[in-house]
Formats: C-alpha cells, structure tokens, sequence
C-alpha cells in the first residue's frame, strides 16, 4: 500500500473517531445492545397467567391445576367464581383459563371422557401455540400419575439435542443479535458519512488532489470496513464473557467471514450514498435496505418456513449468510461444507456489491 | 415576544411542507415503504414451523421401523431427507443440511413385533431454538401416532384437553405480526424523519438564524413535527387498508379509540425524534442514535415476537420507557379483542406521559442551548 493512502486512511479513521458521542455509539451502544437482549429475550414462553374454574370439591381436577403452577410456566390469576372466563382472558387478566367439566373431571374421566377446556388469549398467536403444547404435556403427565399402568404405551422417543443442550435462547440469539448490530452500524456509517461530505462538497477538495479515484474509494471505506470487524471482535468478546457463548470454531474462520461480511455492508452504504442527494434521503435508503435485511435474516424466525419467492429473496441478503456463519462457527465449530459455501456466497456478493458500489462512485466523482 | 403565535408555527410548517414535496423521493418513500414492508413481511412471516428436514439411520430395515418413518413424512412437519443404513446423521446436522435425526436400532421390528419395550433416539439440532422448541413441541402428537400404528393398541388418556383460541381461532399468524410490523415501521419512520429534519438544520447552522427571528422555540417545534405527523398518518392509513383488504385481520374494536392510539403513538415517536436531534445536532449521529433506540428495541423488547411477560422483571420494567411496547398492546387490544377504554387506559396514559417526558426534556435542552 502506499503512502499516501496510509495516511488517507489513517486521516479518516481519526477523523470518524474524534466525536466522543461516535465513540459511545460505535463501541458502547453494540454492547450494551447485546446484554440487555441476551439478558432479556427468551424464545421459551413463561409467566403465563392461568385462572381455572371449577365446581367444589373436585380434588382430583384440583391436583391437576396444581401441577400447571408447579410446572414453572403458569401464574396464578385471580378471579371470583361467579366471573365470565371470556371477559378475563379479554380485559388481560389471564392469558388462559382452564375449565373442569360441569359434573367434576373423576366422573367424566371415569366415563372415558375427562376432557377439560383450556381458553386461551390468541391474539399472539405464537404465544397460544406454546401454552397448548404445555397444556398438552402437563395434561399427559397428570394421566399417567393419577392412572399409572403405562398408558404410555411401549413405544417412547429418547430425545438428545445437540450444540445447545439447555436450550438456551442466548446461545442461539446472541450470534444473530451480533450479525443486526454489525449490520446496522456498517450501513448507517458508511451511507451518512459520505453523504455528508457530498453535501458539503469535500469530494471536489479531495479530486484536486494527487489521488486516484480507487484511492479515494479506498481511503474513505477501508476506516468503515476496519471499525466494522473491531465492532464485530468486541461483540464476540462481550458474548464469551458475558453469556458464555463460545467460540467452538477458529478464529481465523469468524474473522475471515466478517470481513467478507463488512465489505459487502460497506459497499451496499457507499452505493446508497451515490444515489442519495441529500442525508435525509440516505437514511430512508439505508431503511430500506436494514429492515428487510434483518427480518429476513433468520433470526426473528426461521429462514426455510418462509414462502418460496421470499425465500429467493433471503439468498440476497447478506446478513442471513453472516448469521448462518456466525452459529455454525461460534455453536457448531465450523463445518467447512457451511463455511465455504456460506463464505463463497458472501465474497460473490462483495465482489458486485464493491465492483458496483466503485462503478458509480467513479461516475458521480467525475 | 409574547406566547405562541400559530401563524408562526404555520409558516414553519408551510417550509417544511414545502421542502418534502419539492424532494419527490423522500416523499415516495415515506408513504411508501411501510404500505410495501408491511405487505411483504406480512405474506413471509410464519411462526409455524414445517418442513423440518430428518435424517434417519435405519438399522433395523424392517417394516416397522418404515412404518415409524411414514408417520414422521405424513405428519406434514417433517421431511424425509435421507434414509438407510449408511446415513451419517451427526456430519449432516453439522452441515446444517438437517434439523434433525432419528436413529433405529437393528432389532427395532423384531421387539415392536414381540410388544416389547422399544425406543427410537431423536437428536435434534438446538443451536436454532425457535425451531428446536417447536420440533419438542410436535414428538408428543408423533409419539401417539406411532404407538398407536406400531402396536395396534392405543394410548389411552383419561384425561385430555379441549382448546379454544380466542380472537384468533385459527391460529393466523398475520393477524398478529401485520398490526405489530406497522406500529415498527411507522413508529421508526416517525422517528428518524424528525431527528433527521431538526439535525439538518442545525449542522446548517440555519437553526441560530431562526432562533435570532421572532419565533419561539415551540412555534419552531410544533411547525417541524406537524407536517411529519400527518406524513405519517397518512402512512397509517395506507398500512391500514392493506392489513384489512389483503390479509383479512379483523377490526373488532373502536374506529376512533385507534385513531387516538395512533396519534398518541405517532406523537411519542415525533417526541423522541425531536429529543434524539436536540442531542445530536448532527444528522449521521442522529440516524445512528434514532435506529439504536429505534429499530432492534421496538423489534425485540415491545411484545412484538417475544412476549413481554416472558422476560425477566427487571426488563419487563425497562420495556415501559418504549413507546412501541404501549401501542402494540393498544393495537392488538382493539383490533383482535375490541378492547374498550378501560382496557386502553394504562397504555393510552404511558404512551401521553412518554411524549410529554420527552417533549419536555426536548425544550428544556433547546432552551439551555440558546442561552
């Protein structure tokens, strides 16, 4: 590299770095971000708000209500007994209610029926299908303990599940978290920044100068590129000490893949830059471009149930290759299948993205 | 100087308005965008999770273990990836080319055949849980089927359950993530469409000239917020039409107790817009900070996916200070369950008190800067 260009890059980077606020927003903001999610997000459901209705002195329908606020999942909601159990779920002071049947549930059971209603609040429809398949658990266990004599039957599943054995959220939300916020700051950084400066007309000072046009280009994406993979070292540092998420794979590997990964970001900001006239227009493009790209990156839901045009869509975006990176190196340790084809993809996508990016640069320069 | 002058606050806004529409793209966009994220994100989001790739080493190779098969393929959850003896389940789960492996054992049909006690291995892969939970949540219903077809006998439960889903019987996924994408989009547009108009003004340094003029630090505000307020009401409307007309989400609510959520909602947002850009003075910074406090928290911590009263207390409480959390609940409430006044009260009253803390903190760091 030449010397002109070091001190370009060297320039910029001090430049970016010297506002105490971009400071905090670029190196503190990614990491708070990261632990209040990790600390606060969860994919199981809990404290689930269970009232249940029944007539006195049903003892067997009791031990089974039981169970459900022994189980760890449900809440006790409070209620009179003469209270519609529709306008309890409505006013949101149950998620749910469980219902016995009218003659107790030892008669009804004993009848071959035993079927209790359970009402629950499906207005978050996610929500409802886990407190059925909880109910539905509770339930089957609560059979076999009041009948006992295998009603199980003799075929049963010996479940293992692997990389994650806990089933801990954060594991699995963490890399994905990390992959948004890297992100976003690359974009945003890289798309207002120029921006401004073709707003104040800095670009013309700098055309003056013995610089070839790929130098500029360079010297004012490589500082991006470069906080990028530092923002995306300090994530990975604050997951490991903080929540324990490891590094199975190499380092080298998870370096490797966000650079690739910030090169691409960082010339999708510096093409949304080229086609903005002022920064107001920058954000909406850098809007455009953020929110499809996280949503469809397979960290909210999973990437495969979406339809298939949408599908065709993801495999545009480059977040959802870093994600799919970042789990199988951090949790999996880094199947090389994955790696390279995950990592082929992204570095196809940084060639067009910068070859693009570069194309246009050039053109609005001149 | 006296008090508030709306002829001031008029003219303001008349150049404010007048700035969006000479910009033909900002303008686009603005109305724009939500109508198109929310009716494509809307049509791609699905929380029910099918297709689930299987892997199965088959030992065994006998009828019953192929019968145990055609349960999981018939399930309509699963998806049979690749069978027989050779397979190498663990090297395919890392790959990530399956979600999930079923062993058989060698002597499977001869035991199921001799009502014995059998078992089949299921190892799933956990480093994706929202799939793996669910996975857990169907190998109950499997199990059932597969005790019932391999054996001849069936599972007797004494007891059982019957659900009822309220305000959403079947279970329609849109019906939920439609309103909760458009109170995301239009509150994050609020958001940084303000922060960005007030910044810009004082990186002109256009905001001293103003200040040095006649017009009071409210008219200036009130002539900024306005336009954008209705800019993005107007973006309410459009998502409003598309949720009702395209995905059929029900309106089971007030017409009118909406309209004040949504002015409330829109107003907060407004609010932080305008905190954000009196802090920053500066539109890069700005836009950093508005999509930082904007975008992942109103995505991940308002109820949104994951439901507030699942997180830890200590974050439950941190999720009052978004504004998103509030209108979520207001939306939902009155679109699913026609939720009444009395029902609103508690959000409705968040949401005012959130626009009127951060208006306040606004004009007070406005005032201070002039002096």
């Amino acid at each position: 590299m030449n010397r002109t260009l070091t001190a370009f890059i060297k320039k910029e980077l001090t430049q970016t770095l010297r506002d105490v606020r971009m400071r905090v927003l670029l190196f503190g903001a990614p990491i708070i971000q990261m632990t209040i999610f990790g600390l606060a997000l969860s994919t199981e459901i809990k404290n689930i708000k269970l009232a249940v209705f029944s007539s006195p002195g049903d003892a067997l329908f009791e031990r089974v209500a039981e169970s459900f606020y022994a189980s760890g999942w449900f809440l006790r909601a409070g209620h009179e007994p003469a209270e519609d159990p529709y306008e309890l779920i409505a006013s949101g002071r149950a998620d749910a209610v469980l219902i016995a049947p009218a003659e107790g549930l030892a008669r009804s059971a004993g009848r071959g029926g035993g079927k209790m209603q359970l009402l629950t609040d499906a207005s978050n429809a996610a929500k409802a299908r886990a407190v059925e398949s909880y109910a539905k658990n509770i339930i089957a266990a609560a059979s076999v303990r009041e009948y006992g004599a295998r009603p199980e039957g003799t075929f049963r599943f010996d479940v293992r599940v692997l990389y994650n054995p806990a089933m801990e959220s954060s594991m699995f939300l963490i890399p994905g978290v990390m992959g948004m916020l890297v992100c976003l700051i690359t974009i945003i950084l890289t798309a207002m920044s120029l921006t401004r400066e073709r707003e104040l007309g800095t670009f013309e000072t700098i055309v003056s100068a013995p610089l070839s046009n790929a130098e500029v280009l360079l010297g004012k994406t490589v500082p991006y590129m470069l906080l990028g993979v530092i923002d995306t070292a300090l994530v990975v540092m604050a997951g490991y000490l903080i929540f324990g998420v490891p590094v199975r794979g190499a380092l080298w590997e998870l370096a490797l893949a966000s650079l690739v990964f910030v090169i691409n970001t960082v010339s999708i900001g510096t093409f949304i830059s080229t086609v903005s006239r002022n920064q107001q227009q920058a954000m909406l493009g850098g809007f455009m471009f953020l929110f499809p790209a996280i949503l469809m990156s397979g960290v909210m839901y999973p990437v495969e149930n979406m339809p298939r045009i949408v599908i065709a869509a993801a495999y545009l975006d480059p977040l959802m290759y870093f994600v799919r990176l970042l789990r199988n190196i951090m949790l999996k340790g880094g199947d090389a299948h994955v790696l390279w084809t995950n990592l082929g993809a992204l570095a196809l996508m940084a060639l067009f993205a910068s070859g693009f990016a570069y194309k246009r640069f050039r053109q609005t320069l001149n | 100087m006296n008090g508030f002058n709306i002829h001031r606050a008029y003219a303001i806004a008349r150049k404010e308005v007048m700035h969006v529409l000479r910009d033909p793209f900002t303008l686009a966009l603005a109305l724009g965008l939500p109508v198109l994220l929310v009716t494509f994100f809307g049509y791609a989001m699905d929380f029910e999770v099918t297709d689930i790739k299987l892997a199965v080493s088959d030992g065994d190779n006998g009828p019953a273990a192929r019968r145990l098969m055609d349960i999981f393929s018939s399930s309509g959850y699963f998806r049979l990836a690749a069978t027989g003896p050779d397979t190498e389940p663990v090297s395919m789960l890392d790959s990530g080319r399956v979600s999930a492996a079923l062993y058989i054992k060698p002597d499977f049909s001869k035991k199921v055949k001799g009502g014995d006690q059998v078992e089949a291995q299921f190892v799933l892969d956990g480093s994706d849980n929202s799939k793996a939970a669910a996975v857990m949540g169907y190998l109950p219903g499997i199990r059932r089927a597969a005790q019932t077809r391999l054996t001849g006998t069936a599972a007797r439960d004494l007891l059982s359950i019957e659900t009822r889903f309220l305000f959403n019987p079947e279970l329609n996924s849109r019906w939920f993530t439609v309103p909760g994408l458009a109170a995301i989009i239009i509150g994050l547009l609020a958001i940084l469409l303000t922060a960005l108009t007030v910044a810009r003004e004082w990186e002109n340094g256009s905001m001293e000239l103003l200040l040095s003029t006649p017009v009071r630090p409210l008219e200036i505000i009130a002539g900024k917020l306005v336009p954008y307020g209705i800019l993005v009401l107007a973006g309410v409307f459009f998502v409003y039409l598309v949720s009702r007309l395209v995905f059929g989400v029900p309106f089971a609510g007030s017409h009118l107790l909406y309209l004040a959520a949504c002015l409330l909602f829109i107003t907060a947002a407004l609010s932080q817009g305008l905190l954000i850009s009196v802090l920053t003075r500066q539109q890069q910074v700005a836009m950093q900070l508005g999509m930082i406090t904007g975008l992942l928290p109103s995505m991940l911590l308002s109820g949104f996916i994951f439901p507030v009263e699942s997180m830890p207390a200590f974050f439950q409480y941190l999720t009052m200070l978004l504004p998103p959390r509030w209108f979520m609940a207001a939306a939902r409430g009155i679109a699913l369950k026609g939720a009444g006044l009395g029902e609103l009260a508690v959000p409705f009253l968040a949401l005012g008190s959130l626009s009127a803390g951060m208006l306040a903190l606004a004009l007070k760091k406005f005032k201070t800067d002039l002096e």
